[in-house]
């Protein structure tokens, strides 16, 4: 564990009866930096919020925040969510219906007892911060839900913590709201310094917001690192899958003279693939292999009929338009990739050649990692 | 926010933090349970009281444990009459007002009935009417010779004088059935306007009739909730004391309430009525879990409101005549003609089956009010338990209800089903046993315990209005009021009572009209100084008509009273 990490949380697990929602995970997250928490539908994200903002009691671990320790089951210590002095935004935005913008905003400086003045200063500045400034006496329940989204903000920024939680803040808001209040939330943390950890599962809100993401599955830490290195080099298929990679299944030919050097893998009947190794071990010939390549980087031309293709060739089996790219389902030899391209027109039933650089190919030993 | 700093409480030392969460997590946890618990004594003390009771046998001064009592209560034909007999008041309640509530729900939330508004609100209003009142006042509307309506009828169609018998097991079925129609009337209303109108439209598209779209998808589909209403009617209609005592007792008609109050009184045999009250108990007990399991293996089927409203079914002339007439019928029966047989003999100097307005006199008001000690003393008492029984009603529903819907998940099943038990035991039963608790002690027939037996009787429909209303409040409104800061007492005050006050309103009104009429408990622990309105009506029937119908006045207009605030403070009542 670092020692100058500003939120620490060892070995946490956090049980619901039989279900392990949280198993044995550890972070760091240091001052002023943002956490991502990236992962699937019930993977545990929220668990892990509600159990440093102590709203859930874990079945074991340790969480310190800004060097005091707050949870810790062998030392008994558990302190209640108030003492804990920090701000949450929840998923339901949670702003109460019976009080105002103002009363909902300015709730944690009336339960600090501060004086009125410094209460009505503050208030108001951070309503204008979240651009709310003229709804201030508005009921609660009359906001849109992107405001209903800001008022969450302010009450969670107003009494200034130190650590915010975030929990998928953004999902109920239209996409052009998302990008804006993103940048929104990148500014105020700039300007007001606190540290983040933030809950989603929408990646180019992780990996925008964070300087570092956590992927997680199944309550437990697939990878952790700065966004550029998550997204570039998936550590496991699970990643890569989630990420969106093509995972497909093979078997190794050619094993990698170093560990992470290149090898060969076979597919069908008479595929051959070459990659990258994404696993620390040395890989054996013959053993069952996982593929992952990303969508953008499998190229395809189509081929004129008659022409003999160079390297690969398949066939386009459905074809999609999503803008200025356009998303094709290739079939090589009853393996079925997916690729994304500017559009150029193919449809299905159109043979084309299949280039993959085997830089941009990771493969992983299968079984060891699970998949879903 | 420039040089601005972080708004923190003073620091305190780590032990301090760690000791002041445990304070804090002891009122947390601790007020809850401790709700509960109080919850749990007042259910099992007269449980187990009458238990003890019924297996306690006296053979001149010898006292011993024995099944005596029970081999008495069984070898007495008595019994088995009163038995009988409230089976077929239950019974026949239920169905009339099963029926009764499902066509006047129906019509109030399906047609376009013109008027229905209206109805609406004044289907409830014998929901806030005492039942031994309606007993009494059809007595001035139907008893032979002395009947207004038997009069009438006699004079204008001829028929014989005695052509309505009031007193009989049939009366007491027509009372009960107006008391417990908006019972039915409430349960189903909800469900019959959430319902889903794809559903009725699809059978009708795929060729179905209106009457066989009604009998094959309305019906079933609202089935789940006519049963568990008709169960609850059933019990509690065949348990309430006030109307046989008014129409079955004076012919000599047996009922089971009415059997256990005359086991009490002298010469009193307290083991035999002991024992008739665990039968009934574990009767009781039985149909409400039966009505519980019922409801939790249909939950899922409910019918769910896509926001669709239903469309309203355009009455003809013969159906919009139809549905008046049975509307006319209901509140006539139920609300108007009682209150206009009241208000004659309450404002006639003396009652002799005829209105004379030259005899007309608010005399019997003043003398209730300020000239007859026990009307006074009644009137107090009366106020005086409502309002603080309903108080405290409340309170321990809002900590049970917290407690079922945000504590430990542990047990709740089982603390749920012990605090509803009382939900269906009659309150003769309910009084017998704090009878037994207080005999021979200092409490013995003061208000103190008859306010115990009221909480103890009816804080379960309390705490249902504040658990189902607590069930719709998003946990997270609490929980980001204690991560801004505030404790579990502050987050009370300032979250989550705000927001349960309608349920709270709603539970405290319910309990005060409960109160306000109750009779069964009391009549058994009621003592001199000590009399309800309600007691002082029964004591008053056997003397002045004049008197006691205008008490009974008194006691209705608190009672609309609490109606009115009902209105006014759109508190639901299908919360309750
Ligand atoms: N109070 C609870 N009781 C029982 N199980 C729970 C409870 N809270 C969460 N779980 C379970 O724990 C697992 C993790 O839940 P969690 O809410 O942390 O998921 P999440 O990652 O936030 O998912 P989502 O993205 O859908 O919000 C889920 O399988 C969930 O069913
Ligand atoms: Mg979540």
């Amino acid at each position: 564990m670092e020692q100058d990490a500003f939120v620490s949380i060892r070995n946490l697990t956090k049980r619901f009866g039989e279900h392990v929602a949280v198993n044995d995970i550890s972070l760091n997250v240091a001052e002023g930096h943002t956490l991502a928490l990236l992962g699937p539908s019930g993977c545990g994200k929220t668990t892990i919020l509600r159990c440093l903002a102590g709203l859930e009691t874990p079945d074991s671990g340790h969480i310190s925040l800004a060097g005091n320790v707050v949870f810790d089951h062998n030392a008994r210590v558990n302190l209640m969510p108030e003492q804990r002095e920090l701000g949450i935004v929840f998923q339901s935005y949670a702003v109460w219906p019976h009080m105002s913008v103002s009363e909902n905003v300015g709730f944690p400086l009336k339960v600090r007892g501060v004086a009125k003045a410094e209460y009505d200063d503050r208030v108001a500045r951070i309503l204008n911060i979240v651009g709310l400034g003229a709804w201030r006496d508005k009921g609660a329940t009359q906001l849109s839900g992107g405001q209903q989204q800001r008022v969450a903000l302010a009450r969670a920024l107003v009494h200034q913590p130190r650590l915010v939680l975030f929990d998928e803040p953004m999902s109920n808001l239209d996409t052009q709201l998302r990008d804006q209040v993103r940048m929104e939330l990148n500014i105020l943390q700039a300007k007001l310094g606190f540290t983040a950890i933030y809950v989603t599962h929408d990646q180019a809100e992780a990996f925008s917001l964070a300087e570092t993401v956590v992927v997680m599955n199944l309550g437990r830490i697939e990878t952790s690192g700065p966004p550029r290195d998550v997204f570039h080099r998936p550590r496991t298929p699970f990643v890569a899958r989630f990420l969106g990679l093509n995972v497909c299944e093979g078997k190794l030919v050619q094993a990698n003279a170093t560990a992470g050097g290149q090898v060969e893998v076979a597919f069908g009947e008479s595929l051959r693939l070459r990659g990258l190794s994404g696993d620390e071990q040395k890989l054996t010939a013959g053993a069952p292999v996982l593929v992952c390549v990303r969508k953008e980087h499998i190229g395809i031309r189509k081929l004129a009929p008659g022409a003999i293709p160079q390297g690969l060739s398949g066939e386009i089996r459905a074809a999609s338009f999503l803008g200025l790219n356009e998303e094709y389902v290739v079939a090589l030899e009853g393996v079925e990739l997916r690729a994304v391209q500017p559009a150029s027109g193919l449809r299905a039933g159109d043979r084309v050649e299949v280039s993959i650089r085997p830089e941009d190919c990771i493969v992983f030993l299968a079984g060891q990692n699970r998949l879903d | 926010m420039q040089e601005s700093t972080a708004v923190r409480r003073d620091p305190m030392t780590a032990a301090t933090a760690r000791a002041q969460s445990r304070v804090g997590r002891f009122a947390e946890v601790g007020l809850p349970a401790s709700g509960v618990l109080i919850g749990v004594l007042l259910v099992l003390g007269p449980f187990l009281a009458t238990v003890i009771r019924s297996l306690l046998y006296w053979d001149r001064d010898q006292v011993s444990l024995s099944l005596q009592n029970f081999v008495g209560l069984f070898g007495d034909p008595r019994f088995y009459q009163a038995v009988g007999n409230t089976v077929i008041c239950g019974a026949g309640a239920t169905i009339c007002s099963c029926l009764l509530g499902f066509s006047l729900a129906w019509i109030v939330s399906r047609t376009d009935l013109p008027g229905r508004r209206w109805f609406e609100i004044f289907n409830l209003v014998p929901f806030f009417l005492s039942p031994y009142v309606g007993a009494v006042s059809w007595i001035y509307l139907a008893a032979p010779h002395s009947g207004v309506l038997s009069r009438l009828l006699n004079q204008y169609l001829g028929l014989p004088d005695d052509f309505i018998r009031i007193y009989s097991l049939g009366g007491v079925i027509w009372v009960l059935s107006l008391f417990y129609t908006p019972y039915v009337y409430l349960f189903v209303i909800a469900p019959m306007r959430q319902m889903d109108a794809a559903l009725e439209d699809a059978a009708r598209v795929h060729g179905a009739s209106f009457w066989y779209t009604l009998r094959r998808i309305t019906i079933p589909l609202l089935t789940p909730a006519l049963l568990s209403s008709a169960l609850i009617v059933f019990v509690t209609s065949a348990g309430l004391f006030d109307v046989p005592l008014a129409l079955a007792a004076p012919k000599g008609i047996r009922t089971m309430p009415t059997e256990i109050f005359q086991l009490v009184q002298y010469p009193s045999d307290l083991g035999r009525a002991a024992s008739f009250g665990v039968v009934v108990m574990i009767v009781t007990v039985l149909f409400t879990i039966l009505q519980r399991r019922y409801i939790d293996r249909r939950r899922f089927e409910t019918v769910t409101g896509k926001g669709y409203r239903p469309r309203l079914v355009q009455l003809r002339r013969g159906g919009r005549f139809a549905a008046w007439m049975l509307e006319f019928v209901y509140l006539g029966s139920g609300v108007v003609l009682p209150l206009i047989a009241l208000f004659m003999v309450s404002f006639s100097r003396l009652w002799t089956g005829r209105l004379d307005p030259s005899v007309l006199t608010t005399h019997n008001f003043e003398y209730v009010l300020f000239g007859f000690k026990l009307t006074q003393t009644a009137i107090l008492n009366s106020v005086y338990l409502a309002i603080v029984g309903a108080t405290i009603g409340v309170a321990l529903a809002v900590l049970q209800g917290y407690y079922l819907n945000r504590g430990s998940r542990r047990r709740r099943a089982l603390v749920d089903s012990l605090l509803s038990l009382p939900l269906g035991i009659p309150g003769i039963i309910l009084g017998l046993g704090f009878l037994i608790i207080a005999i021979r002690t200092p409490l013995y027939s003061t208000l103190a315990i008859i306010l115990i037996a009221y909480i103890a009787r009816f804080f379960p429909f309390a705490t249902r209005t504040v658990s189902s209303m607590l069930l719709a409040i998003n946990p997270e409104l609490e929980q980001s009021a204690r991560a801004s800061g505030a404790s579990w007492l502050q987050t009370m005050r300032y979250i989550l009572l705000p927001l349960l006050m309608p349920a709270i309103i709603a539970a405290w009104l319910l309990l005060f009209v409960i109160f306000i009429r109750e009779l069964g408990a009391t009549i058994l622990l009621y003592g001199q100084g000590t009399e309800t309105i309600s007691v002082a009506l029964v004591i008053l029937s056997e003397h002045s008509a004049a008197t006691m119908t205008a008490l009974a006045v008194v006691q209705l207009i608190l009672l609309l009273g609490a109606f009115m605030l009902f209105r006014l403070t759109r508190a639901s009542l299908l919360q309750a």
